[in-house]
């Protein structure tokens, strides 16, 4: 009985742990679609003035 | 709503009433306060000349002591300000019963003990354990600027569709007293997007901080969901806003950055309004039902020690979803906020010089994690044009007077290794500019964490692609550990810049001796 609530424990611990790293996964989400929208988009316009434009405004803001 | 709470206000007062009577302070030295503490724990606060610089639980904030009576020590903030004269005294915050009220003196001063900042301003310890202008001594046309940025910031909110309210410390004020706390030091606000999961709404509060930059407001990201705006008031002092990000997940309000509860809708939206100094605010449908799941069921009651207890479900949700763009860097912003505008000692480290040796004149030098900036002026004074990186930029103050004093080619940038936006718009930014360039990363990849070394790898890889050449030093463990750094295995510096299609060039290991005080391990590597 005490053998099985150690897996029983050690299972909960690593479902935690999944958990968590999925979690994770919304900040860098949001990270990569802001750079996408702000930099990436202004960038494939190749218009030189507002791509400099485009990095100078959202470095302003970090 | 208001007689029942009244009357309940009233049954508080008498139980504490009851209670007090047995409390009495037994003595007050440098030491700190010796309470006799009897009934329910509960809040005292401690004057000096008439004015409350700090309160603390009766039991919570004291320990035992062998006489069976117990003491409040001077919280560490406070000391140095205790050598002189003062009028002390200790009363329950709640119920006005002074148990102490005597002239005293501690430590050897002769003039009046005065909490007073570098400005001159009075002081005392906010809720958070520091000490800043609080609201209970500023007047208030001192405060009218702060209300007007709250209008200005909630309208500005509101053409962007998003209805914001104030939230915490500043709803509470206002809808139990009509005016700021006390106590408080700052004014926040919530709002609750109408996106559903973290990822949208962090990516909306990134758009918000955008167009709050844009109308002029200093701002500082504290997580995915939630930045300060900076308030400048009449007297020159600057007041934080804090604009706290929420969102509904199947009937859950998550509200940064200590509310996750069961609750509907229709108790936020569509918003009622609260008084705060005589001025009308949004505030949620239901404060009451807000303020509980803010504070507890208790939340009528004044605290001015209050501390969150959030569960931990919820902190391990806020943790994971919106946190670690921040790694150390509290602890960094407090070293430098001390010796970042200290003079520099002379000289330069033996990987800057190294980098030097084998540089060519007017080569770019990237000084990642730079610190206070010493190697990078030492390499502006011979030449080299250096950019100063650092997620604390204020660490290189003292540097960067100099080199412009001097005319020296040194910048310093903001890079934030934690935070990718921050190193690929850098990345960004740099690959639009020409020339040869080399890396200088002195105690840098072990100060940060595995996503700021994958970061800085990402980093190097593009500036340097070419044939730049990174420089880095590591502590390895031994010796003397410096500030902020966590051994790191050289080896394992070189298996990730292999990783990252760089070649290692060396490889070596410096044992701590007669001059260095710690062991170094030390990589350089190039990208082709």
């Amino acid at each position: 009985m005490s053998r099985r609530v150690t897996e029983l424990e050690q299972r909960v611990g690593e479902l935690e742990d999944e958990i968590a790293e999925l979690r994770r996964h919304h900040l860098r989400l949001a990270e990569l679609a802001d750079v996408v929208q702000e930099l990436l988009i202004p960038m494939a316009g190749r218009d030189e003035t507002r791509i400099a434009e485009a990095i100078e405004k959202f470095q302003k803001s970090l | 709503m208001e007689s029942s709470a009244a009357r309940r206000w009233a049954t508080i007062r008498g139980r504490i009433d009851g209670l007090v009577r047995g409390t009495r302070v037994t003595s007050v030295d440098e030491a700190g306060i010796e309470v006799i503490a009897s009934g329910e724990d509960r809040v005292v606060d401690v004057l000096f000349d008439d004015r409350r610089i700090w309160s603390f639980w009766l039991r919570r904030d004291t320990h035992l002591l062998p006489n069976g009576h117990r003491r409040a020590p001077w919280p560490d903030r406070m000391r140095r300000f205790l050598d002189g004269r003062t009028h002390l005294v200790v009363r329950e915050h709640v119920a006005e019963k002074v148990h102490f009220d005597e002239e005293l003196v501690l430590g050897t001063g002769e003039g009046r003990i005065a909490f007073v900042n570098k400005r001159g301003l009075e002081i005392s310890l906010d809720k958070s354990g520091r000490f800043s202008p609080t609201f209970s001594v500023r007047s208030e046309e001192q405060l009218v600027p702060l209300l007007d940025a709250m209008d200005v910031v909630i309208e500005m909110l509101h053409d962007l569709g998003i209805e914001a309210f104030p939230a915490y410390g500043t709803l509470l004020g206002a809808v139990r007293e009509g005016t700021f706390l006390g106590h408080d030091s700052d004014a926040d606000l919530g709002y609750v997007s109408s996106y559903a999961t973290p990822a949208e709404m962090i990516r909306e509060s990134f758009e918000l901080q955008r167009q709050v930059t844009e109308r002029g407001f200093a701002t500082h990201r504290y997580s995915g969901g939630a930045f300060r705006i900076d308030v400048a008031e009449a007297d020159g002092s600057v007041r934080g806003l804090d604009l706290f990000g929420g969102f509904f997940d199947a009937g859950r309000l998550y509200l940064l950055g200590e509310v996750g509860v069961p609750f509907e809708h229709a108790w936020l939206y569509p918003l009622g309004s609260c008084t705060l100094m005589g001025r009308e605010f949004p505030a949620p449908a239901h404060p009451d039902r807000l303020l509980e799941a803010m504070y507890g069921p208790n939340w009528r009651v004044p605290d001015p020690a209050y501390k969150f207890e959030t569960p931990q479900p919820v902190i391990d949700r806020f943790n994971a979803w919106f946190r670690g763009t921040t790694v150390w860097r509290r602890d960094w912003e407090r070293e430098f906020a001390l010796t970042g505008g200290r003079r520099l000692r002379a000289g330069a480290s033996g990987l800057a010089r190294r980098l030097a040796e084998e540089s060519a004149p007017g080569t770019h030098v990237l000084d990642v994690g730079a610190g206070r900036a010493r190697d990078a002026l030492w390499l502006a004074r011979r030449g080299f044009p250096t950019t100063a990186y650092d997620y604390v930029p204020r660490g290189a103050r003292g540097a960067m007077r100099v080199a412009t004093a001097d005319g020296l080619p040194l910048e310093s940038r903001a890079l934030n290794l934690t935070e990718w936006r921050s190193m690929l718009a850098e990345t960004a930014r740099l690959t639009r500019t020409e020339g040869p360039r080399v890396i200088l990363a002195r105690h840098l990849l072990d100060a940060t964490n595995q996503v700021g070394r994958d970061a800085f790898l990402r980093f190097a890889r593009v500036a340097l692609r070419g044939g730049g050449t990174l420089y880095a030093d590591v502590w390895t463990g031994e010796g003397e550990p410096g500030f902020g750094l966590r051994p790191f295995d050289p080896d394992r510096l070189a298996e990730l810049v292999e990783l990252h299609g760089g070649s290692v060039l060396s490889r070596e290991r410096l044992a701590p001796g007669d001059k260095r005080s710690r062991g170094l391990g030390r990589v350089v590597a190039r990208w082709s």
